[in-house]
């Protein structure tokens, strides 16, 4: 099954994260997972940090009716856009401006975040505007630890979370960290790109 | 904002809010939007949903129809339940208005569909 980017048009926003190499290594992992998603039956979906909304609409393109996808992110140009985005690939995309999931009460099935992921200082992590998107603090993770620190919570006993991340991320230690809160990882796709090694992984409840 | 997503909203997060869940809703602009009918996905769907919230949004948005107060049994059988709870769910759409917590009374207004749930720093 082949997945296309979808549809999306930033011209009228300038402060919104433009899909770039990330976005399409994350969907390409989508799209060598997608016969696991959709035997998994998921019913709640959700894209943190959804920026355009290409990445939920791809996962909604192909499971169509047979699930709900929210989505979320701090910007509220994103927010706009990825309901622009919505109307443009026809799928009913529920978004919500909050961070991470905080408001949502229920338990994912599947969830998808390619999160601000670059190393900067910590005080680059403010406002509400494009620095969002990328900037990760100290180690490029003050943004994805909080919600690996949640993710029991929020993902189903059968769910699957879907992460980008960096090498210098440090993978190794955050694999160290969620097996011994007993979660299973695995690599799903990685590519080298200029400057960057990025991975996409996926965590799941063993 | 459809009324499943009102079903999962919360402002729990807010200061001092211990539950914060059901959101009251004040809408100046409701749209009912057609929406493709699954009722394999609506079965699945509704173990997930708290029934007495999903009707008391729709009653008090005028658009409670014939929807029943409870969910009755074997209704992954019931097209006809299904296609109403399908409705109350996925079509009926808060396009503007507001959400209020029930305990503080913080409101977090909706605009074009879109809840703004996100707080200030000193609200956390
Ligand atoms: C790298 S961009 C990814 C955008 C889009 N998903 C993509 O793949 O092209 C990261 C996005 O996360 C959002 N974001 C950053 N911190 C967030 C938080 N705490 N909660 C929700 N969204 C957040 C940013 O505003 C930005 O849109």
């Amino acid at each position: 099954m082949s997945l296309q980017t979808p549809l999306y048009n930033l011209n009228d926003f300038p402060d919104v994260y433009e899909p770039s190499e990330d976005t399409h290594l994350f969907i390409d992992a989508l799209e060598k997972d997608m016969k696991h998603i959709i035997n998994s039956k998921p019913t709640l979906a959700c894209e943190i940090g959804c920026g355009s909304g290409v990445l939920i609409a791809a996962l909604a393109k192909i499971l169509k009716s047979t699930c709900c996808y929210f989505c979320t992110d701090i910007n509220p140009k994103a927010c706009i856009a990825t309901t622009r985005t919505a109307k443009m690939n026809k799928v009913p995309l529920e978004c919500t401006r909050m961070d991470l999931t905080t408001n949502l009460k229920c338990k994912f099935d599947i969830i998808l975040f390619n999160p601000p992921y670059v190393l900067t200082e910590e005080l680059e992590i403010f406002g509400c505007g494009l620095n969002r998107a990328f900037a990760g603090g100290l180690r490029g993770r003050s943004v994805t630890d909080r919600l690996l620190n949640n993710l029991n919570d929020i993902l189903s006993d059968n769910g699957v979370c879907y992460l980008l991340l960096l090498k210098e991320n440090n993978i190794g230690e955050i694999g160290e960290k969620m097996g011994e809160k007993g979660f299973k990882i695995k690599l799903v796709i990685q590519r080298k790109i200029p400057g960057e090694h990025l991975f996409v992984y996926k965590f799941s409840k063993a | 904002m459809k009324l499943l997503t009102h079903n999962m909203l919360t402002s729990k997060c807010v200061k001092g809010v211990n539950v914060g869940y059901p959101l009251t809703i004040n809408a100046s602009d409701v749209r009912v939007a057609d929406v493709d009918f699954n009722p394999d996905f609506i079965s699945r769907l509704i173990p997930k949903i708290d029934w007495p919230v999903l009707y008391n949004a729709a009653e008090s948005l005028g658009h409670v129809e014939d929807l029943p107060k409870e969910t009755p049994v074997n209704y992954e059988n019931n097209e006809e339940f299904l296609k109403k709870a399908h409705r109350a769910l996925l079509e009926v759409e808060v396009v503007h208005g507001e959400l209020v917590c029930p305990e503080s009374g913080r409101k977090f207004p909706i605009n074009n569909g879109i809840p703004n749930m996100l707080l200030n720093e000193d609200e956390v």
